[in-house]
């Protein structure tokens, strides 16, 4: 597997593991935190869980935003110039599944607004 | 040794093809010599995935059949109240036994065994990459199965439910053997189910027809390489799961005995992060093989391929981050449940999207109604209806309510019958025609169909009302006048209707499955994909390129040309049996892969193997072992004849393209497989830190606990510093290696015995610091867990010595040199990830606790 296809893989998949890492992070620090009781530091007068949960959503948020960026114009240039059609197949994927990611990640992040964070 | 850098252009030339005719006397005939099945009693060695394939489909169907049987004495017993026909232990081993065979002993196997058939037929690839470890694979399953579905005639079959948790099924409430039975049992099976999934990523991404790109990759294909992937992301937590339950059964480590620190939550992460991921696992390949009759039966190309393959991989991560949405009613914080709640509505998101492509090819073709079809719609129908039950148990307070009662057993149903039955039956009389002379009767698929889909119907939807009424699952009667009786009796006809169903079809196979070797019945349907061209023991007589995802619509005379040998390989280049291995991504032809033949190591491997776990769990300890050293010997004689090295120069395979017999490093078949089972052991270890984790947390103020020493900072550094100083030797004796001269450099086998020394010296060293602070596992889940993190370590430990002794070996015996070095390679792969989950190990060992400083 050369280099290049390793970059155009993981930029197909990369939304799907922001999401990834968005998830792990989120599940382990609020069970972390409301698990021990610690729940109820704040900085900056915001809870601690919110914080993560808004940092982490916001990282991967860009993360797979960039992605989406680039996976689309990688499949504008492979239109006006086609090249094989493993290429256009991978940058085209790469946008549809980054763009579902985009959706999943402000999914997980929504409860954050509406929900009390341990109860 | 790297494949010659090939034409661009090859993808396109359609019109000269490349082989000339005539082909050369005797080239077919030694193609068929090299396939041959063998004879007489030594057929059960064959290891061509056509008769394995089979053999396992039809051992699934077996399971499919027997946990029927014991559906309906709990269907009998439930149909009328206060009934007396099995005792309520009975019971308990029967819904156990009912819900574990079906989903490990059929579901899971049933699609994999579908898979060894056909992914190679649709790929067009001669075998598997592996046939012998899909052949191994087999034989366990076939034996730990039977013996394991033995085990309720003794009234010895595990009764704790299907998921088993604890602490019902610690030693304290069940003292007896039958939970060991599917601790040790299915544990095994799912290491069987691993093997299939290593083999079918590697043939997936590595034995294609020549330019099939992933962009012309069948959706099938698709749907089973993410399939292996979640097998091999998501099983390693139940074998975890199985292993410390089993350790605290055996040796009384209280990894889930809340007194001393352990947590019977932690079983339910641990089953449920494979649990949920499984359900996907199942529907997964069935959505595959309904997104291959579709289009055929519509007799039009699958609309939009690229969104179903989205909806595939989507599905295949959403999957994972739904674990916990089984354990609503287990009082976690609302938040951490909303996680779940949102990834439960999100992987509805690509299911739709295949139900869509579904549907939109079957409005843009003309959907015969065949027995297939009619299969098709019933999976819509049903599977639908149990994906808005789904929807409701999503939501956490409707499942509070249904929690644990006939609801869920219903909603269950519908969705594991909806989604993976039918399309089972679909896919049965849809493929038979390449497996059998002639196909399956369309009358008789029909009355099969009826039956079935009507006795679904009549069985399971009366049950939610029964649920909402309030009946519990798990019941073994219940009492008359609570209004239940009516729909039970109604629940235990449907049961019989779906049981006529499937008798009419076992009919149906008695009078028209006959094995065909050359002459099946050939493309009934008109279909447009690989498997469908003709086809004998040797698969296809040439590897054909395909220009298309419908090759057989789109490659007009492609069948008879094929046949004719005018495409790839059209005989045997070292005599024996051979792969084409392609480039994973563009299906460029890379090498030769010279694929093992019959043998009776598989066979016997796999017995042992079974025989070793299967004494294990009634306590024969002296047998077992030697059943295990004996399996370990098979294992050994089988690899001893693998890795055969370059037999003869580069090999023209036609079209001016020449490839070489043999490589090694990252392009080879089993590199791959290397890295795959180390994902797989990554992953167990990786649950095991988690758990490591998640007892600590449950564990405030005593991590470690008081009265507890941890080891002084210069065991676990000396220890460290001797797994490195291994690495770097092997790391040494691979540059030794280096060359195309075919020397046997003679520091290679003293390097390698070095570094045995070093990493057998790092882990002892680990396992004597622990010892010497009188840390005892078995007095708190602290000490469990620690030595819960040696132990694996000193397993992987174990298998690097055996392996490296295998090569030292190898090298002895002049097997071994510079060109001909698969096997160092794969042991080199193996040392680095054993040195490396060593270093990890350590870190969190003896690093965590400082570091919390007992918090
Ligand atoms: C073919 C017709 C089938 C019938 C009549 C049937 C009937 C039943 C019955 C009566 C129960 C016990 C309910 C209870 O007492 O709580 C049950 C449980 C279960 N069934 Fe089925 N079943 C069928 C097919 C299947 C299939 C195909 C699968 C999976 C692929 C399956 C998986 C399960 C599971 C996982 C359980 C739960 C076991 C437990 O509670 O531990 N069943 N089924
Ligand atoms: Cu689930």
């Amino acid at each position: 597997m050369s280099g290049a296809r390793t970059l155009q893989v993981l930029l197909a998949l990369g939304g799907m593991i922001a999401w990834a890492v968005q998830f792990t992070i989120i599940y382990g620090v609020t069970s972390t935190l409301c698990g021990r009781g610690w729940a109820d530091a704040t900085i900056f007068g915001i809870g601690i869980v919110p914080l993560t949960i808004l940092t982490t959503t916001l990282a991967t948020l860009s993360a797979a935003a960039i992605l989406l960026a680039v996976s689309l114009r990688e499949d504008r240039r492979l239109r006006i110039r086609p090249a094989s059609a493993t290429d256009s197949f991978l940058s085209h994927a790469g946008v549809l599944i980054n763009g579902f990611s985009l959706v999943a990640i402000l999914w997980n992040g929504v409860p954050a607004f509406i929900l009390p964070a341990c109860a | 040794m790297n494949a010659p850098e090939l034409p661009k252009s090859f993808e396109r030339r359609e019109t000269e093809f490349p082989n000339p005719l005539p082909r050369p006397e005797g080239e077919l005939d030694a193609l068929k010599k090299a396939w041959k099945a063998p004879k007489g009693l030594s057929f059960i060695t064959a290891v061509n995935n056509t008769y394995v394939g089979l053999w396992y489909v039809g051992t699934a169907f077996l399971f499919f059949i027997l946990a029927g049987i014991l559906s309906l004495i709990m269907r009998v017993q439930l149909a009328v109240p206060e009934n007396d026909l099995v005792s309520h232990n009975l019971y308990n081993q029967l819904f156990t036994m009912h819900g574990t065979v079906m989903m490990f002993l059929f579901a899971v196997p049933a699609v994999e065994a579908a898979s060894v058939y056909l992914l190679p037929n649709m790929q067009a690839a001669r075998d598997l990459p592996f046939p012998r470890l899909s052949a191994y694979a087999f034989w366990a399953y076939f034996v730990g199965g039977l013996v394991f579905f033995g085990t309720i005639f003794f009234g010895m079959s595990p009764d704790g439910g299907w998921f088993m948790y604890p602490p019902l099924t610690s030693t304290k409430y069940s003292p007896a053997e039958n939970a060991d039975w599917w601790l040790l049992g299915i544990g095994f099976i799912e290491i069987s189910a691993i093997a299939g999934a290593i083999e079918i990523i590697v043939g997936v991404m590595k034995t294609r027809a020549v330019g099939m790109s992933l962009d012309k990759l069948p959706v099938y294909s698709w749907a089973m390489l993410v399939f292996a992937v979640m097998i091999v992301i998501g099983f390693p937590a139940i074998i975890l799961g199985t292993l410390l339950l089993e350790m605290e059964r055996a040796f009384d480590w209280p990894f889930f005995i809340a007194e001393r620190g352990g947590d019977p939550l932690l079983w339910q992460h641990l089953f449920w992060f494979f649990g949920h991921p499984e359900v996907y696992i199942i529907f997964l390949p069935a959505t595959g093989m309904v997104s291959m009759i579709v289009p055929a039966m519509a007799q039009t190309p699958l609309v939009g391929y690229r969104l179903v393959v989205l909806a595939l991989i989507a599905t295949g991560f959403l999957s994972f981050g739904l674990w916990v949405h089984h354990m609503f009613a287990t009082g976690l914080p609302k938040m951490s449940l909303s996680f779940f709640s949102a990834a439960s509505t999100a992987v509805a998101v690509p299911s739709g999207i295949q139900v869509f492509a579904w549907i939109a090819t079957i409005a843009s073709g003309r959907m015969k109604l065949t027995t297939p079809s009619l299969f098709v719609i019933g999976f819509l129908f049903i599977f639908t209806l149990g994906g808005l039950t789904g929807v409701m148990v999503a939501m956490a307070p409707f499942d509070w309510q249904a929690h644990d009662s006939y609801f869920v057993v219903a909603h269950l149903h519908y969705v594991l019958i909806g989604g993976m039955v039918f399309p089972l039956f679909a896919a049965i009389y849809y493929w038979v025609p390449v497996a059998s002379k002639r196909a399956l009767s369309e009358r008789l698929g029909r009355w099969v169909f009826g039956l079935m889909f009507l006795g679904v119907n009549v069985t399971f939807l009366p049950m939610h009302i029964t649920g909402l009424i309030g009946m519990p699952r798990r019941v073994y009667t219940y009492p008359v006048g609570m209004g239940w009786d009516a729909l039970n009796l109604v629940s235990t006809i449907g049961a019989f209707m779906i049981a006529a169903g499937v008798a009419l079809f076992l009919v149906d196979i008695a009078r028209n499955f006959r094995f065909a070797g050359e002459d099946n019945a050939g493309n009934v349907w008109n279909a447009s994909t690989l498997e469908w061209l003709p086809n004998g023991n040797y698969a296809t007589r040439s590897i054909p390129s395909v220009v298309s995802r419908d090759p057989l619509w789109d490659q007009p005379n492609l069948s008879k040309d094929v046949e004719d040998g005018r495409y790839y390989l059209p005989g045997t280049a070292t005599g024996g049996r051979e792969a084409l291995v392609t480039s994973p991504f563009d299906a460029r032809p890379q090498y030769i892969l010279q694929v093992p033949g019959p043998g009776w190591q598989p066979v016997l491997a796999a017995v042992f193997t079974a025989a070793f776990f299967l004494l294990l769990t009634v306590k024969f300890v002296f047998t077992a072992v030697i059943c295990g050293i004996l399996a370990l010997g098979c294992v050994i004689w089988w690899l001893w004849e693998t890795d055969p090295g370059p037999v003869r120069p580069p090999a023209d395979i036609g079209g001016g393209i020449v490839v070489p017999v043999y490589v090694t490093g990252p392009m080879n078949h089993s590199w791959w497989a290397m890295i795959v089972l180390m994902v797989v052991s990554g992953m167990v270890f990786t649950c095991l830190i988690f758990s490591y984790l998640f007892l600590w947390l449950v564990n405030p103020g005593a991590w470690p606990p008081q009265d507890i020493r941890i080891p002084d900072w210069i065991w676990p550094a000396v220890s460290a510093f001797l797994y490195c100083g291994s690495a770097i030797l092997i790391a040494v004796a691979s540059r030794q290696l280096r060359g195309e001269d075919r020397r046997k450099p003679r520091p290679v086998p003293i390097l390698i015995g070095v570094a045995l020394l070093l990493v057998g010296g790092a882990s002892a060293v680990d396992l004597w610091a622990q010892w010497q602070t009188d840390l005892s596992p078995s007095a708190h889940a602290y000490g469990a867990a620690v030595y819960a993190i040696t132990s694996l370590q000193i397993f992987f430990v174990l298998t690097t010595l055996v392996m490296g002794i295998y090569t030292i070996a190898r090298w002895l015996a002049g097997k071994l040199d510079t060109v001909r070095r698969t096997t160092f390679d794969n042991t080199m792969l193996f040392w680095y990830y054993t040195a490396g989950q060593g270093l990890v190990g350590l870190l969190v060992v003896h690093g965590f606790p400082r570091l919390t400083g007992g918090v």
